[in-house]
């Protein structure tokens, strides 16, 4: 199934400890592994170069197929390998700390014989720094090593043949015979001396993740439609929160191609601001209180520094940098740059005022308000807003081009103040300035109405005096725009659909954005589009579509962030957490219209 | 010269020791975290065994600057220079016979070539100079006990 060395975008699955997250293409390869975390350089990046990225293939020596599932409930796959010589099922976990002494990351693969005899073989290429520094491979003992710098890697394996070792890689080759497993772990230091676990200590350790994850993921309240995808959501969500700070990663991957041989390359393994109040509204209403709160003192944390200013992104662990830098590497299928870090932490959204008071209004509401100085501090937002709504932006899709009055920004700072008077109400803001936050939130509707509204499309237009279409004119549904019985809100809805749509599938916007190219349908604003469609009464059609969405889902439930319309095939950066979040939002739109 | 000197000098080389072998850590140019290592001979709890790692190492810088004291006692001369001169034979001894052959002998997680992780998780041995954990690492390890005897013999000195 590869194409010249690449998988397909589609055929990767997730594991991670909330440290970091591996990507594991169909055929058992991890093609992308950054350590100790997440958004620290990779030493498997082969889906980004697939010469010089380093992998860790391990699969039948012999033709084969697989099936693949995780196991119920949990970030654990399992990957069944079909061969004329039998059958043999590979566990693939990354394993969180427990009792003992443990390595600070760990990488279980167990393999284990289920009938006949299967040849199986594995290879190690650790390629450090972005597949920039070769590791110097030597044995520990009996145990092989691959150094680089202040990182490690640690290859432990107890019934898979004798590791040979050579300039570039760690490899060996046994048969797995029925009843029989294999086991083989990477652990990783960074910073100290590596741990080599013991077989019994690996195994209690695969046997409490997997109990945490099926814990983890009974605790969660959601009963409605789609349950079976809406856990999966919630399980890569899951993954994608950086446990140490409660921040979000908008996804796992970085520089995956919006469009294959195109410059639509980018680095989401930052927190967006944008995604914050999907983010506790997904995590509120699955039962996760405990994430929704740290996420939400993250939040507020990272945002200190520049306050009362918000930036774009922030890194994973609150800092305010991510410089944009392109590597070496040749990309996915020649698309190149392959960048890391992100330009657009540089720009100027205004949407993001918009989602930071509408977390906090879900945090305050579900929480009965908050500290006096949070309070005072979100106060000091609402005023900036006041002051800087009528300025230009880059829009929520950070385009490349030209600042523009996008009608979304618009309608986002509208929102900030809308929620800023509410919560002044509540008695959770200083009132103060309510009464200027209300005369301003009035200005900005009347700005959207006046300038933004377009009667040859019918539809609010992507910007103020424009005539294209941009499906983030529905989050302003989402958000409570036009609640108040607007028309205008609803015709919108029809004509992003009609305009931008393509089954149940829709693209971002028309018009420019700065770059070349093209790009695949939004999967997020195809979730959005349900759930406008559920908000707005419309369960029957917001079925139809949501079904559909449904089923683009790869093999074990994940989504990227894009789907080329014509082959269904995978784009973008994988797992996309606003993909899943959205599909949460959208099934529990639905569940209420449902119920109501 | 005083004991007392020999109190103050131990403690600031111990966080001047320490800090310079993070900072070493931080740029990359080792793995060598030695409350990490001093910690895990007593604890398998991570946080636990570094706390207990620092407490460790600063009673064993206080130890090593009363051996400083005595020496220089025991010569009749003390100074920031002679200090850094113990300081370089501190650190080769501390990177080759105390923590290369002593260290893997009394530490019950420290893998050794005998030994083996099939029964419990072994930390990798540090080799000789320390060169598992990086080849830069006799470097750093020598150059922040240089800084540290340095101290120690200055506070002796000063103290006097």
């Amino acid at each position: 199934m590869r194409s010249a060395g690449y998988a397909p975008l589609r055929d990767y699955a997730a594991i991670g400890d909330g440290r970091t997250v591996a990507l594991i293409a169909g055929d058992c390869s991890i093609d992308w592994l950054c350590l100790p975390n997440l958004d620290s350089a990779s030493v498997f990046a082969a889906v980004l170069d697939a010469e010089r990225g380093g992998s860790f293939q391990l699969a039948p020596d012999c033709p084969f197929t697989t099936e693949r599932r995780y196991l119920p409930e949990t970030n654990v796959l399992e990957t069944t390998f079909i061969t004329g010589e039998g059958v043999v099922r590979v566990i693939d976990a990354m394993l969180l700390p427990g009792v003992g002494l443990a390595p600070s990351r760990e990488l279980a693969r167990r393999v284990e014989g289920v009938a006949g005899r299967v040849p199986i073989r594995w290879r190690v290429e650790p390629r450090f720094a972005y597949g920039s520094r070769r590791p110097h491979i030597g044995l520990r003992g009996e145990t092989p090593v691959a150094t680089c710098g202040q990182d490690a890697l640690a290859l432990s394996a107890w019934g898979a043949g004798d590791p040979t070792l050579d300039e570039r890689s760690i490899s060996g080759c046994f048969v797995a015979p029925e009843g029989q497993a294999a086991l083989i772990v990477l652990s990783a230091a960074h910073q100290e001396p590596l741990v080599f676990p013991s077989r019994t200590e690996v195994e209690s350790r695969v046997g409490a993740t997997l109990a945490f994850w099926r814990d983890w993921a009974a605790s969660r309240t959601y009963e409605g439609p789609w349950r079976e995808a809406v856990i999966r959501s919630a399980l890569v969500l899951k993954l994608l929160i950086h446990a140490p700070s409660g921040a979000i990663a908008a996804a796992a991957s970085a520089s995956l191609p919006e469009q294959i041989g195109g410059e639509r390359n980018w680095d989401y393994r930052f927190c967006w601001v944008r995604d914050s109040a999907f983010m506790l509204d997904a995590m509120m209403q699955l039962g996760c209180p405990r994430e929704a709160e740290a996420f939400f003192w993250w939040l507020l944390h990272a945002s200190q520094l520049t306050h009362p200013r918000l930036r774009v992104l922030y890194r994973l662990d609150g800092g305010e940098r991510a410089p944009e830098t392109a590597l070496g590497l040749s990309g996915y299928r020649d698309s190149r740059p392959v960048r890391v870090g992100n330009g657009a932490a540089e720009q100027q959204q205004l949407d993001i005022y918009g989602d930071l008071m509408q977390t906090a209004w879900l945090y305050a509401s579900a929480s009965r308000g908050f500290e006096r100085e949070t309070g005072r501090r979100l106060a000091e937002i609402a005023d900036l807003v006041c002051e800087i709504w009528r300025q230009p932006d880059c829009g929520i899709w950070e385009v490349r081009s030209e600042p523009l009055h996008f009608t979304h920004s618009k309608m986002m700072c509208w929102v900030a103040l809308d929620r800023a008077v509410r919560m002044a109400e509540a008695g959770w803001l200083p009132r103060g300035n309510a009464a200027r936050w209300a005369t301003e939130a009035i200005a900005i509707r009347d700005f959207i109405d006046s300038r933004c509204w377009s009667d040859e499309l019918s539809s609010y237009a992507r910007s103020a005096g424009g005539r294209d279409l941009d499906a983030s004119l529905l989050l302003g549904a989402l958000m409570g725009y036009g609640d108040d019985g607007d028309s205008r809100m609803a015709s919108t809805i029809d004509a992003v659909r009609e305009g931008l749509g393509s089954g149940p599938l829709l693209y971002r916007y028309s018009g420019e954005d700065g770059l070349s190219g093209g790009e695949g349908a939004f999967l997020c604003c195809s979730f959005f589009l349900v759930d406008a469609l559920a908000r707005a009464g419309r369960l029957d059609e917001a079925s139809d579509a949501m079904r559909e969405l449904v089923g683009l889902a790869n093999d074990v439930g994940l989504y990227a962030e894009e789907v080329d319309r014509s082959t269904g095939a995978f784009l973008g950066n994988t797992p996309q957490g606003l993909v899943h979040l959205s599909l949460i939002n959208a099934a529990v739109s639905l569940s209420k219209g449902q119920r109501a | 010269m005083n004991a007392w000197g020999a109190v103050a000098g131990g403690f600031v080389g111990t966080v001047v020791l320490t800090s310079a072998l993070r900072a070493a850590s931080e740029l990359g140019l080792t793995r060598m975290d030695l409350p990490f290592l001093l910690g895990t001979a007593f604890s398998t709890d991570r946080t636990r065994a570094k706390a207990l790692g620092y407490l460790l190492h600063f009673v064993f810088g206080q130890g090593f600057a009363f051996v400083y004291y005595g020496v220089f006692i025991a010569i009749g001369h003390s100074g920031w220079a002679l200090g850094a001169a113990f300081g370089l034979l501190h650190g080769i001894f501390a990177s080759t016979a105390l923590v290369s052959v002593l260290l893997p002998i009394a530490h019950p997680r420290m893998g050794t070539s005998e030994s083996s992780a099939a029964d419990r998780p072994l930390l990798e041995p540090p080799g000789f100079m320390m060169l598992n954990y990086g080849a830069r690492t006799p470097l750093a390890t020598l150059l922040s006990h240089i800084a540290y005897g340095a101290i120690v013999g200055g506070f002796v000195s000063l103290a006097s």
